[in-house]
């Protein structure tokens, strides 16, 4: 029992899900999992809603929902009344995060490949930033050095280890039969980058707490889910999609030797935590949510755009959103990965829109609407199974930021934000899409083996995290320790302790929050404070 | 408003560009005439993270993501180390 608390591994699968992995521990591919399984605790973890990689990562790693740690999406907007969309940084993170919380205690940490994590944070550890490219590691990396020291590992490529932005567009709109293989073995690659830094790390630099994600999973299981879910596997397979399939086979069977060496490096004593951001599922169809909003009148592209233009199309959300009439428009989407509609409140001078009187029976109306007629046209079934208003999925002081409805669709797909003929298409191959259950996996010392577990919250991580570093969870944490995941004993003779609440972090973005909205510390407006907490943050030198 | 200095946001932007180069194959001189996709190979992300690097080196917001979609509105794909330093003019505020 001495050494409980000794260190703890998360090993993040993005996109991880049981519809797969469970079917790869049974065909051989991932005999490692299978027998981590054994001696585990598993269960489902439920993530953040919309179930999205950026949110979904963040929450784990600070415990706080979206409306509190502010990042929402991939790109978001910075002020309540701005269409414009920014990319997601650190910067945008309101919460304090699972690192510098085990800094306070004495205890080092690592982060390897999570979004908002750039321009990386200043703290005793490392991070080396995912959703960066290239070019930009050295730089939004942390200690000064990193870099260098990273180049000691043989076949370091930087080039492949980072995201490319243009190869990841493939994942949802698909690419020609050709580029599958390239495609999947530069994920193989990447992995294969990923764990080398890892590695190394544990061995020159280990930390108490080391975190990981690879996310070739989501992107594997976005593209080629007809390869990978048994309810879509041919029976007979071409030469070319039995290829697929191995070289699906090939990541997997990768993955498992990579958590094989990661647990044995992590010793006898770690505590080794699987988790993902969120689950997968099919999707059959694209609901072109603003075309239908155009139907209903509450949406109007500029004229004189070609709306099947494919420049406006493919050239990001600002450029979709630079073709829509805004002296007529009431509701929009803006990205197709947050499954959210805007509303247009008139306010700015030429901006009409919702009046803010008006706002709240607008809102009502749209949601009626919503389920009442944005249906299947052949069958008249709802396609949209759950709208949330912004006040219950956004509950927090970033809550102007996030849009005003967010949706859950019947095939649990994206929704598209681009302009089409009708609302609803058939896809013309299933895809892979974000689902809400996504997994955990526990093993070590006082974790109880062979233990499924109830669905869990993606904001139990962070808190179990905490407790297997033997640390105090601080009392603002959203999440609980799941009851039955350390042994009983164990509990009892070490239960969970909490105590002060995470410090806050300045908001780089604060200026539209009235200082109510805010929390405690960024009311500081001695100057002198400001630059000292933003220097802690590693946002000046 | 007081602006800076058009030599000086030269300066600054060459700072941060040459911070970039260690681990990239650019050899030649960045001057004025430098284009930022097609001599540095910038890609759209790259410029992106560039607004943000100024963002904190200036600690103040900058309309990067508008002069961005401006560019594409226009049908414009590169744009110069010179379009950069004219932006940074009109919208750093020279801290006293
Ligand atoms: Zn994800």
């Amino acid at each position: 029992m001495n050494s409980f608390g000794k260190n703890t591994v998360l090993i993040g699968l993005d996109g991880g899900s049981f519809t797969i992995l469970d079917r790869m521990m049974d065909n051989g591919t991932m005999p490692y999992l299978k027998s981590m399984v054994e001696s585990s605790a598993r269960g489902e973890l439920l993530s953040v809603i919309p179930p999205l990689t950026p949110p979904g990562w963040t929450s784990m790693i600070t415990g706080r929902s979206p409306g509190y740690h502010g990042i929402t999406n991939f790109m978001q907007r910075r002020e309540p009344d701005s269409q414009l969309l920014n990319m997601i940084s650190s910067r945008d993170l309101a919460c304090e995060t699972l690192y510098s919380i085990v800094n306070h205690h004495g205890k080092r940490a690592g982060s390897l490949n999570f979004p908002a994590m750039s321009p990386a944070p200043q703290i005793d550890g490392y991070v080396l930033p995912g959703w960066v490219s290239w070019r930009w590691l050295r730089r939004n990396s942390h200690p000064k050095g990193l870099l260098d020291r990273l180049k000691q590992i043989p076949e370091l490529d930087l080039k492949t280890l980072a995201v490319k932005f243009e190869e990841e567009g493939k994942a949802v709109v698909g690419c020609e039969q050709g580029e599958y293989d390239e495609w999947i073995r530069l994920h193989i690659r990447r992995e294969d980058q990923w764990f080398r830094v890892l590695t190394y790390l544990m061995k020159t630099d280990p930390c108490d707490l080391t975190t990981v994600v690879f996310d070739g999973v989501d992107r594997l299981q976005h593209l080629c889910w007809r390869f990978l879910d048994p309810a879509y596997i041919p029976e007979t397979l071409s030469s070319w999609e039995q290829h697929v399939l191995d070289l699906c086979h090939e990541y997997y069977r990768n993955l498992d030797r990579f958590i094989s060496e990661i647990v044995a490096l992590a010793g006898s004593e770690a505590t080794i935590l699987i988790a993902s951001d969120h689950g997968f599922a099919d999707s059959v169809e694209i609901l072109y949510i603003n075309t239908w909003l155009e139907q209903e009148g509450l949406l109007r592209w500029k004229s004189g755009v070609d709306r099947t233009d494919e420049y406006i199309n493919d050239s990001g959300p600002n450029m979709t959103l630079n073709a829509i009439d805004w002296e007529h428009t009431k509701a929009y989407a803006s990205t197709l990965s947050s499954n959210g509609i805007f509303i247009q409140v008139a306010g700015k001078p030429g901006l009409n829109g919702v009046p803010p009187e008006e706002y709240e029976d607008f809102r009502q109306k749209l949601i009626a609407a919503l389920r009442e007629r944005c249906v299947d046209p052949a069958t008249g079934e709802p396609l949209i199974t759950n709208i949330w208003t912004r006040e219950v999925a956004f509950e927090g002081p970033r809550m102007p930021l996030a849009p005003d409805l967010t949706l859950a669709l019947r095939d649990s797909g994206f929704i598209s934000i681009r302009a089409a003929d009708t609302y609803l298409q058939p896809r013309e191959t299933v895809f892979g899409t974000h689902a809400p259950e996504g997994i955990f996996i526990a093993m070590g010392p006082e974790i109880q083996q062979g233990v499924s577990l109830p669905k869990l919250s993606i904001l139990d991580v962070a808190p179990t995290i905490l407790h297997s570093l033997d640390l105090p969870i601080p009392e603002d944490l959203e999440g609980k320790v799941p009851e039955d995941l350390f042994e009983p004993a164990f509990m009892r003779s070490h239960p969970v302790r909490y105590g002060e609440p995470t410090r806050p972090v300045s908001y780089a973005w604060s200026t539209h929050l009235s200082p109510e909205e805010q929390s405690p510390a960024s009311e500081a407006d001695d100057e002198e404070e400001v630059m000292i907490r933003l220097r802690a943050l590693g946002y000046i030198e | 408003m007081a602006q800076r200095e058009r030599e000086e946001i030269f300066k600054d932007l060459l700072s941060i560009l040459n911070d970039l180069l260690e681990d990239w194959e650019y050899s030649g001189e960045i001057t004025m005439e430098t284009s930022m996709m097609n001599d540095l190979e910038f890609e759209s992300i790259d410029a992106v993270a560039l607004g943000e690097a100024l963002e904190m080196h200036y600690q103040q917001t900058l309309p990067f993501a508008e002069f961005l979609t401006d560019l594409g509105e226009r049908g414009i794909k590169d744009f110069f180390v010179s379009d950069l330093v004219e932006f940074l003019h009109r919208n750093v505020e020279k801290k006293t």
